[in-house]
């Protein structure tokens, strides 16, 4: 007979051991899509339309909910099945971090060259629209409007400034080339905009090559004189900007940055080979962090497999170029760290506990 | 056991033993005395190794081999080595160079049919055309380049290599080398009084400094040129200081002796010429004396992988293993104790040697045993025939004992073909420079490899024998089903724990925990697929069979994840093993399905065949 009360059904549902294999077939299917699609799209995008997806977060998510379900109602709890206990446990507390870092993760880089100094991290999947008040030779004043908002597009109103900007056109990836006379006419009128030929991309495919986001936008004075429309982008060095009221405001579109309450300083990069060879045998980056809040001035080491965590970020050596000259750190801020460390020691702990103890019954019921 | 098992388990070991430790024994095979040239120290790939051991990785990397067939008999590659070191003109008439691609052999005028390898004599006539395909084959993507193009720019770096090697102790195609030393020596000071002396300068003097100039820049180019450095660095220089022919030449130390190395080898090079073993040996045993005494730790360790080489500990386990399985059949054939004790002395042979050549590895290397796909192809067939040893202890009737053996002799065959890629005992890049990490990560996540593939190969065991034994033996199912059953939860704690180890070491190198990058992918799919088999076994969806059967495709998930993976980024149309691998891994995938099938076909099937 079924039972009459829809929670007890569903929680029955819920704690079935069916439940979990279909949960685990799904997610081997998930996983083995998230591999092979990694060809066509790159690593980024194949996570994200895989195991990332609302589908994938909904079969991690019942499959928790499954895990919890089956553990509360169905497993005895003796310390016969210890084991199976921790084990399990340790498997939720390693969905939560999965989750966790899911939500909360933020990667980002830090290029540092030799005696350069930084006070944040850039993170190039990312970007923002700055505009900076470069009136003042001593300091200029920025303003930035994170992606997200441009990527909405209308009337953006920043209190900070005197003219609005309306976000016209947003490429995740666009391709800038001269344009010709042969060419339809520039949508900007101003800054080098008019000169350029600004095609959308598709996102890269590659993991090594970075998309250059291009926007349209145009600036209009508070009392509704245009000041121009341009074209920028993450590709463009040149600056671009105009005038209003006395004072010289330049835009631009850069990778999105993170400020620290600190500071680095690349002092030495070593990048060492194998003699006769360039097989390389160590990278690692001597910097100097500074932190004047906290009284912090010390020279830190960060090699391969030796990051510097400092104020809740972890610094890797990353990569390098110009010849040696510079260092590239990935500075990664995830709160829940820990929580893969601690999950792993109880499921090991559990597995090998629960099947040792069958191995011994079972060796011990041998004839 | 009975006395006649016993002693049939004796001599199965005890010849397995000898035969293995036979090839250390053999004399060798020239009257060059090759081996103390083979034992020489030299710097290559970052790293002091004998000259033995650069001779059979170069000639594998040409050719696919260890040695070669010449004039009816077989040349070892140190006799192909100092052929082309010292007389190049011969070394050209050796067929080494392999090329299968049709193109390419298009490309070089090679005629079509069973001839795979050829000389380089045959290609020289179309060298700057191959390096000009290889060049702009360069340009291409690797993962996007054509059959033809990937052949080509293969071709290349082979035909580099070997034009590297005539290069490296003298110019190839130079006359008599201790002559040209000589003539060197004497015109040094004349050429520096031209210098000095400028316009005023004597006739005489100025011949000096035109001869000089030609041997300075033939010197130059074997400063570059060269294959490996041969000359250890001497006193008050640093540690990893070994230097070149060339480059020795080019910038003699103030104020000393000229380097022992190189009149040695020049001495070496004319006897080898003419043809005379003696004056070789000379030279050979004096330089080799000198070395010992300058580097006498480099020395030791060069003579013992030397002596690793020769032994080919992976080679014979590799025929012990097969004869092990061979055994084991025939005790199933047979239902002879006899036959069934002998199994298990030759696997315990093979098992034995497998372990000599992996302890070796790893004393030679200073490293945990899996450092590369090679290594780890060793140490999965290691893993594997240990655990079915174990199992078989635990549990007997041969087939723990045929699994193991199986494992082992496919896995070793595989490392074999793996190690024509180079060096096996080469140096570990940036990242992986952790023992810690490889022994406890890579070593961890291989014996979950290993136990996956050794529960498949139970599973396939059950299910062959479900349809070939006539009497049905619920018994013996029984057991090998909860054989099974013990190696995939051991599995599971190994695939988990290690590729969560693994999580830990990329957290600590790259600063995240999981990345979903391939490998950890296949690693993940692997723990996956042990917890869905033991969570059908405890749910009761699945029964005996159905467990055998999944075990069977935990096989085909493991050699997907372990080289599928591998396969992903290089794409299908590379050159070399990983392309013949690739129709391999279909086949064995595409068997192990098939095995599968055979396994779920209805119990009715089987009966009826009884019956007939």
């Amino acid at each position: 007979m079924r039972d009459k009360n829809v929670w007890r059904r569903l929680a029955h549902a819920l704690s079935s051991l069916e439940l979990t294999l279909a949960c685990l077939a799904l997610l081997m299917v998930l996983v083995t899509a998230c591999t092979l699609l990694q060809v066509p799209l790159g690593t980024h995008r194949a996570v994200q339309s895989t195991v990332r997806s609302p589908l994938g977060g909904l079969v991690g998510g019942v499959l928790l909910a499954n895990l919890l379900f089956a553990q509360f109602r169905r497993l005895e709890f003796s310390r016969r099945k210890l084991g199976l206990w921790l084990a399990h446990l340790g498997l939720a507390l390693l969905f939560v971090g999965e989750f966790g870092t899911a939500l909360f993760q933020v990667e980002s880089q830090m290029p540092l060259e030799i005696g350069q100094t930084k006070d944040y991290s850039e993170d190039d999947r990312r970007t923002e629209l700055t505009a900076t008040d470069a009136s003042d030779p001593r300091f200029d004043v920025v303003t930035a409007i994170p992606d997200s908002r441009l990527k909405r597009g209308g009337e953006i109103d920043a209190p900070a400034l005197p003219f609005t900007l309306s976000a016209r056109r947003y490429h995740e990836n666009a391709e800038l080339g001269m344009r010709r006379p042969s060419d339809p006419p520039s949508e900007a009128t101003a800054g080098i905009g008019p000169n350029l030929l600004v095609r959308p991309a598709p996102p890269s495919t590659s993991d090594d090559a970075r998309d250059s986001a291009a926007i349209l936008v145009e600036a209009k004075s508070r009392g509704g004189r245009g000041l121009g429309t341009f074209w920028l982008s993450s590709a463009l060095g040149a600056p671009q900007g105009f005038s209003l009221d006395g004072r010289t405001w330049r835009l631009a579109l850069r990778p999105r940055r993170y400020r620290l309450p600190f500071s680095l300083t690349l002092e030495e990069f070593r990048h060492d080979v194998y003699p006769g060879t360039d097989i390389p045998k160590n990278f690692s980056s001597r910097v100097r962090l500074r932190d004047p809040g906290r009284g912090e001035d010390r020279a830190a080491l960060i090699s391969m497999n030796n990051p510097l965590r400092y104020g809740g970020k972890a610094f890797y050596q990353a990569s390098f170029g110009q010849n040696d000259r510079l260092s590239v750190l990935q500075v990664v801020r995830n709160p829940g760290w820990l929580l893969p460390y601690a999950a792993c020691a109880l499921i090991a702990a559990g597995i090998l506990l629960h099947f040792g103890l069958k191995l011994r019954a079972s060796l011990g019921a041998r004839p | 056991m009975t006395r006649q098992a016993r002693a049939a388990f004796q001599t199965a070991l005890a010849v397995g033993l000898l035969a293995a430790a036979w090839p250390l024994a053999a004399p060798p095979p020239s009257d060059w005395t090759l081996d103390v040239l083979g034992r020489l120290p030299v710097l290559e790939g970052g790293r002091v190794k004998p000259l033995d051991s650069f001779a059979r990785s170069s000639l594998l990397m040409l050719s696919g081999r260890q040695s070669l067939a010449s004039g009816g008999r077989s040349a070892g590659a140190m006799e192909w080595l100092a052929d082309a070191l010292f007389r190049p003109e011969r070394a050209d008439a050796r067929a080494v160079f392999t090329v299968d691609d049709p193109d390419l052999r298009g490309l070089l005028g090679l005629p079509e049919g069973p001839e795979r390898r050829f000389a380089y004599w045959r290609v020289e006539p179309r060298r700057a055309e191959v390096r000009a395909q290889a060049e702009s084959a360069e340009k291409v993507e690797a993962a996007r380049r054509s059959r033809f193009q990937a052949a080509v720019l293969n071709l290349d770096r082979r035909l580099e290599l070997y034009e590297r090697i005539q290069n490296t102790l003298m110019a190839a195609g130079a006359g008599d080398p201790v002559a040209e030393l000589a003539a060197f020596r004497r015109a040094m000071p004349a050429a520096l009084r031209a210098v000095h002396a400028g316009g005023a300068a004597s006739a005489s003097d100025r011949r000096a400094v035109r001869a000089l100039a030609g041997m300075l820049e033939r010197w130059r180019f074997l400063a570059r040129a060269a294959a490996f450095k041969p000359l250890p660095p001497r006193g008050g220089q640093p540690d990893d200081a070994w230097s070149s022919v060339g480059e020795t030449l080019l910038r003699p130390p103030d104020g000393t002796d000229p380097h022992p190395g190189l009149a040695a080898f020049a001495l070496m090079g004319r006897a080898y010429r003419l043809g005379r073993p003696a004056p070789f040996e000379a030279a050979l045993r004096e330089y080799a004396a000198w070395v010992a005494r300058t580097r006498p730790a480099d020395v030791r360790r060069a003579a013992a992988e030397e002596a690793f080489n020769r032994a080919q500990p992976f080679v014979s386990g590799m025929a012990l293993y097969l004869a092990a399985f061979l055994a084991v059949c025939a005790g199933w054939a047979t239902r002879r104790p006899e036959a069934e004790a002998a199994a298990r002395g030759l696997l315990l042979a093979a098992f034995a040697a497998h372990t000599a050549g992996l302890a070796a590895r790893m004393l030679l290397q200073g490293r945990p045993p899996v450092t590369n796909l090679y290594s780890s192809a060793v140490f999965v067939g290691w893993v594997g025939a240990g655990l079915g040893l174990l199992a078989e202890r635990a549990r007997p009737g041969g087939f723990a004992a045929a699994g193991g053996a199986l494992l082992g002799f496919c896995t070793l065959l595989i490392a074999q073909h793996l190690a024509a890629s180079g060096d096996t005992l080469e140096m570990m890049r940036a990242v992986l420079d952790s023992n810690f990490w490889l022994a406890t990560h890579v070593v961890t996540v291989t014996i979950g490899y290993a136990s996956t593939f050794l529960a498949g190969a139970l599973g396939a065991a059950w299910v062959l024998r479900r349809h070939w034994v006539r009497r049905p033996d619920p018994e013996s199912s029984r057991a090998l089903a909860s054989l099974a059953y013990g190696v995939v939860a051991f599995s599971l704690l190994f695939s988990f724990v290690g590729t969560m180890l693994g999580g830990i070491w990329a957290d600590q190198s790259w600063g995240r925990f999981w990345g979903w990058d391939p490998k950890e992918n296949g690693a993940l799919l692997i723990v996956l697929w042990n917890a869905i088999i033991l969570h059908a076994r405890w749910s009761g969806l699945a029964r005996e069979r159905g467990i055998m059967v999944m075990t069977v495709f935990g096989s085909v998930v493991t050699s997907l994840s372990w080289f599928g993976v591998n396969m992903l980024g290089v794409g299908l149309h590379s050159y070399g093993f990983m392309d013949k691998a690739f129709w391999w891994l279909a086949a064995f995938v595409a068997g192990q399905l098939a095995l599968m099938v055979l396994g779920l076909l209805p119990p009715r099937f089987w009966e009826a065949r009884r019956s007939s």
